[in-house]
C-alpha cells in the first residue's frame, strides 16, 4: 500500500501532478487518485490516499461496482458504477472522490505506483504494512465532505510530527555551531 | 489558429468592484503570442488599458493577476504568478510575483489573466471559479492576518484546495510598501501591491479551478519537463539550495564582502555565523517545503519558540539581522512572521529603519524630528515597535508607511542622499560595489532598483573562457569589473523575463542557468502547440523590454534616473574582499543605452 512519511513532504504536489498526467494525459488535481492539503498555519502537507483500511468502509456499494485487487487496492468497474456517490460518502478519510463522471480512488498504478517515483523526497512510499483501522476517524468525521474528512485527517497525522517539532526545542541544543 | 487551446486557458477575466460585475473574454492568440504570458502579457495590459496620470490607489487603477501558458504544468516550478499595477510607492510600472501554490489553482480556473478594477463599497473578497466570480463580504476579517484569512475562506466554503491571495493590516492599511501573500507565506512583496489591493477595499483574492491543462504534444512536453528535471537534480548547487535555499547567500555574500551591514556602510559582517542560513537550518528548520511541481524544495519551515513560519528567504533574512546591525537570528524569524502575516515588504521595511538609524547615527534626523524615536543598530526591541507602529500607520507610523524615500523629503540634501534606492524603490540586500552587473541592473531595471529583472548570476561564476565566448570579455565573469557587464545584463534581462513569462522560479531557471532561449522555445511549441522559436522568443522579449520603458517614459522617467545611490559611485568599502571599488554606473548604463540603440533622451 501507500504510506506517507509526512515528516519529508514539501506539498510540492509533485505525486498528484503526475497521478492525473499518468492516468489522463492532463493535468488536473481533481483527476488524481490521491491529494495532497497544505495546512498553512501548521506547515504540515502531506497527500491523502487511500490507506487499505481494516474496515473497507468504501465497500459499501449498493452496485456491487467496487472490488478489491491483487495488491489490496479497491477497483471500480466504470460499467457497473452507476454514480451514486456512496463510496465518497463512506471513506472517513476523503480518499475516494467522484469527478466529472468517474470514481477516483488509488489503483496503484497496477503495482508501480507513479507517485513514488515522482516524490524526490522519499515522503511517499510503496510497501506492505499493517492495515488501520479508521474506527474512530470514521466518527469524527461524520457529516464532512471529503475535503474536509482529508483536512481533518492530516491535522490529525500532523499533530505528533508537530509535538516532534516542538520538542526539539531550539533553546536547549547546543550553542556548537557549524561554521562553515 | 482560431483559440488558445493547449497549455494556455485562454480566457480573461475582469471583475468591476464599484458595480460587482464581472465579464469573460476571449484572449486573442496573436495578442498573447507576442507576450508569452505572464509579466509581459500583465504589462502590456497596463500599457494598453492604465491611465498613466491616474492615482495609484484610486479606482482606475487596474490590478492585474497573470499566469503563464506552463503554470501549474509538469515543468517544474512552474508555479509563479504575477501581480501588475501602477506602483503606489513608486508611481511607476509595479509589479511583484510569488510562487507557492495560488498560480497553479488560478491556473485551474481557465483565466489567464484576472483584471480587478473599481473600488468595492466595503471590505469583500472575490470567490473566483471556472465560471466567474462571487463578490463576498467579508467585514469580519478586518485585521485577520494572510493565514488566518486562508483559513476562515477555505473553512466557509468547506473546500481546502482553494487558494488565497490576501492582504493583512498593512495593505488594508494602504502603507504604500505592503504586499500581497499567498500560500500563508508566499509573498508579493515589491511596489505595494497590498497597497493596491487595499485602496480597491479588497482582502482576497480566492480561486479554486477544476479545468484540466492539456499540453499540445504529449510526449515530446513529457520528455522535455524530465531532461530539465535532471538538470536540476544533477547541478552543482542542488545540496546546498536544498539544504539552505536563497538563505545560502548570508555566508557566500558575506564573504565576497558585499553582505550589506549597518545600512550599506559595510560589506562584511562579523558576527554572520550567528545569522547565517546555515545556523537557522541547524537551530529552526524542521522541514523543507516547495512551490507547485518543484523538485529542489528550496523552502523551508522553521518553528522557533514563539514563532513559526515558511522561510524566511535571503532578502529578509538579511534585511533583519545585518543590514539592521542585529544579531538576533530568532528576532529575524518573528519578523519574518510577523511582516507576511500583515502583508510588508521586508526590504522596504528595513530601508525605512536603516535609513533612520544611519541618519540619526550621523546626526542628520534628529529623535525630536519623528516624535521621539531613537532607532541604534540592533536595537530589536525598538524595530519591533516600529514595525507594528507602520503596519497599523499608529502614531508615527504614518508617515514611516510611505517609504524612506517620500520621508525622507522632510529632510535636508544630506539625508536625502543616504535613501538606498532608484526610482523611489528600495535597493535589495546586495552591495553592487562588489557585484557590477547587479549594480547596473538595479539603474535600469523598469521596476526600481530590482535584481530579479536581469539576475545576472553569471558575474559571480568566474568562468572566464565562457564569458569569452558569450560575451565577448572574460570580464563579464568577473565580479568587480563592469567591462562587459552591459552585454550580460541584455542577454539575461532576456531570460529573466523569459522565466517571468514561463511563471518558473529564477533560481532554477536564471541562477542555475537551466533554461535558455533554445530549450525553452521547444518546451513552449510542444506545451501550447504555438509556433515559438529562439528567434521569435528573442523578439518578443526584446519587443517586452522596450514596452517597460516606453510605459515608464510615460510615466516621466528619464535616462538621469537610471542610476544608484551616490554612496556606491564615490564611497568605497571599507574593508574586506570589496574594499576599494566604486561602480563606474554611468560607463555601464552609457553601453547598455548603445546595446539597445536608445538615445540619451
Ligand atoms: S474506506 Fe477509504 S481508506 Fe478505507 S479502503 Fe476505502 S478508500 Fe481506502
Ligand atoms: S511528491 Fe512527495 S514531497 Fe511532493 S507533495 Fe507528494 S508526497 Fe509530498
Amino acid at each position: 500500500m501507500i504510506r506517507v512519511d509526512l515528516s519529508r513532504c514539501t506539498g510540492c504536489r509533485r505525486c498528484e501532478a503526475a497521478c492525473a498526467f499518468f492516468h489522463t494525459g492532463r493535468i488536473n488535481p481533481e483527476l488524481a487518485r490521491l491529494k495532497v492539503v497544505h495546512l498553512y498555519e501548521t506547515g504540515i502537507d502531506g497527500p491523502v490516499v487511500c490507506q487499505q483500511c481494516e474496515e473497507r468502509f468504501c465497500m459499501v456499494c449498493p452496485e456491487n461496482a467496487l472490488s478489491l485487487g491483487s495488491n489490496g487496492e479497491v477497483i471500480c468497474s466504470p460499467t457497473v458504477c452507476t454514480l451514486c456517490g456512496a463510496c465518497e460518502k463512506a471513506c472517513p478519510i476523503g480518499a475516494v472522490t467522484q469527478f466529472q463522471g468517474f470514481v477516483y480512488i488509488c489503483d496503484l498504478c497496477g503495482g508501480d505506483p507513479k507517485c513514488v517515483k515522482a516524490c524526490t523526497e522519499k515522503a511517499i512510499l510503496f510497501e506492505e504494512g499493517e492495515r488501520p483501522s479508521f474506527e474512530n476517524i470514521h466518527k469524527a468525521t461524520r457529516g464532512m465532505n471529503p475535503q474536509e474528512r482529508r483536512h481533518f485527517y492530516l491535522s490529525r497525522l500532523g499533530q505528533k510530527l508537530r509535538e516532534e517539532w516542538a520538542a526539539r526545542s531550539p533553546a536547549e541544543e547546543s550553542q556548537d555551531l557549524d561554521k562553515t | 489558429m482560431t483559440r488558445l487551446r493547449y497549455g494556455y486557458g485562454g480566457r480573461l477575466l475582469r471583475v468591476n468592484l464599484t458595480r460587482r460585475t464581472f465579464e469573460i473574454e476571449e484572449i486573442d492568440p496573436g495578442w498573447m503570442k507576442s507576450v508569452i504570458g505572464g509579466r509581459a502579457a500583465n504589462t502590456r495590459r497596463l500599457d494598453e488599458e492604465l491611465d498613466p496620470g491616474c492615482d495609484p490607489l484610486g479606482p482606475d487603477n487596474p490590478l492585474i493577476f497573470g499566469v503563464g501558458p506552463l503554470t501549474g504544468s509538469l515543468l517544474p516550478a512552474s508555479a509563479y504568478y504575477t501581480v501588475t499595477a501602477k506602483s503606489p510607492l513608486t508611481g511607476i510600472l509595479g509589479d511583484s510575483a510569488a510562487g507557492g501554490q495560488f498560480g497553479a489553482e488560478m491556473k485551474m480556473t481557465g483565466f489567464d489573466q484576472i483584471i480587478i478594477s473599481g473600488r468595492a463599497d466595503a471590505w469583500l473578497y472575490l470567490w473566483i471559479t471556472d465560471e466567474g466570480v462571487e463578490f463576498i463580504d467579508c467585514p469580519g476579517y478586518a485585521g485577520l492576518g494572510v493565514a488566518s484569512t486562508t483559513s476562515s475562506i477555505r473553512k466557509a466554503h468547506r473546500d481546502y484546495s482553494v487558494q488565497v491571495a490576501g492582504i493583512g493590516a498593512a495593505g488594508e492599511n494602504e502603507v504604500l510598501y505592503s504586499a500581497i501573500v499567498s500560500s500563508g507565506n508566499r509573498v508579493n512583496g515589491r511596489t505595494g501591491m497590498g497597497a493596491v489591493m487595499g485602496a480597491k477595499r479588497l482582502k482576497a483574492v480566492a480561486v479554486r479551478g477544476k479545468r484540466s491543462l492539456e499540453v499540445a504534444d504529449t510526449l515530446g512536453f513529457l520528455e522535455q519537463t524530465r531532461n530539465l528535471e535532471r538538470a536540476i537534480l544533477e547541478h552543482c548547487e542542488y545540496d546546498k539550495r536544498y539544504r539552505l535555499g536563497t538563505t545560502m547567500l548570508m555566508q557566500d555574500l558575506n564573504g565576497i564582502g558585499i553582505l550589506p551591514t549597518n545600512h550599506f556602510q559595510e560589506g562584511v559582517c562579523d558576527y554572520v555565523d550567528e545569522v547565517s542560513g546555515q545556523t537557522l537550518a541547524e537551530r529552526y528548520k524542521v522541514k523543507n517545503k516547495a512551490c507547485y511541481n518543484c523538485n529542489l524544495h528550496c523552502s523551508r519551515y522553521y518553528v522557533t519558540n514563539e514563532y513559526e513560519a515558511e522561510g524566511p528567504e535571503f532578502e529578509t533574512l538579511c534585511s533583519f539581522t545585518s543590514r539592521l546591525g542585529c544579531r538576533d537570528l530568532a528576532f529575524a524569524l518573528e519578523m519574518n512572521a510577523v511582516l507576511n502575516q500583515a502583508g510588508l515588504d521586508s526590504i522596504s521595511t528595513a530601508e525605512v529603519i536603516g535609513w533612520i538609524m544611519e541618519c540619526q547615527e550621523k546626526g542628520l534626523v534628529k529623535p525630536e524630528d519623528l516624535d521621539g524615536l531613537e532607532l541604534r543598530w540592533g536595537d530589536t526591541e525598538a524595530v519591533r515597535s516600529t514595525v507594528d507602529m507602520i503596519i497599523h500607520r499608529r502614531d508615527l507610523g504614518d508617515r514611516l508607511a510611505q517609504g524612506a524615500t517620500r520621508l525622507s523629503r522632510d529632510f535636508g540634501e544630506e539625508a536625502q542622499k543616504l535613501v538606498m534606492q532608484v526610482k523611489g524603490l528600495d535597493i535589495i540586500c546586495g552591495d553592487p560595489r562588489g557585484i557590477k552587473a547587479y549594480g547596473l541592473t538595479y539603474a535600469i531595471a523598469s521596476r526600481g532598483a530590482d535584481h530579479l529583472r536581469a539576475e545576472p548570476y553569471f558575474e559571480l561564476t568566474d568562468l572566464q573562457d565562457e564569458a569569452r565566448e558569450r560575451f565577448g570579455t572574460e570580464k563579464a565573469a568577473m565580479r568587480m569589473e563592469e567591462e562587459g557587464k552591459a552585454v550580460l545584463v541584455t542577454y539575461s534581462e532576456k531570460i529573466a523575463l523569459l522565466t517571468d513569462c514561463l511563471t518558473m522560479c529564477k533560481n532554477i531557471g536564471l541562477c542555475m542557468d537551466i533554461l535558455d532561449l533554445e530549450n525553452a522555445a521547444s518546451l513552449l511549441t510542444a506545451g501550447t502547440g504555438v509556433d515559438y522559436t529562439a528567434a521569435s522568443l528573442e523578439e518578443v522579449l526584446g519587443e517586452a523590454v522596450q514596452r517597460d520603458r516606453r510605459l515608464n517614459r510615460r510615466f516621466g522617467i528619464r535616462r538621469a534616473d537610471d542610476t544608484l545611490p551616490e554612496r556606491f559611485r564615490k564611497e568605497s568599502l571599507p574593508t574586506g574582499p570589496t574594499q576599494g571599488s566604486i561602480v563606474d554606473i554611468e560607463r555601464m548604463v552609457e553601453e547598455y543605452y548603445r546595446l539597445h540603440g536608445w538615445e540619451d533622451e
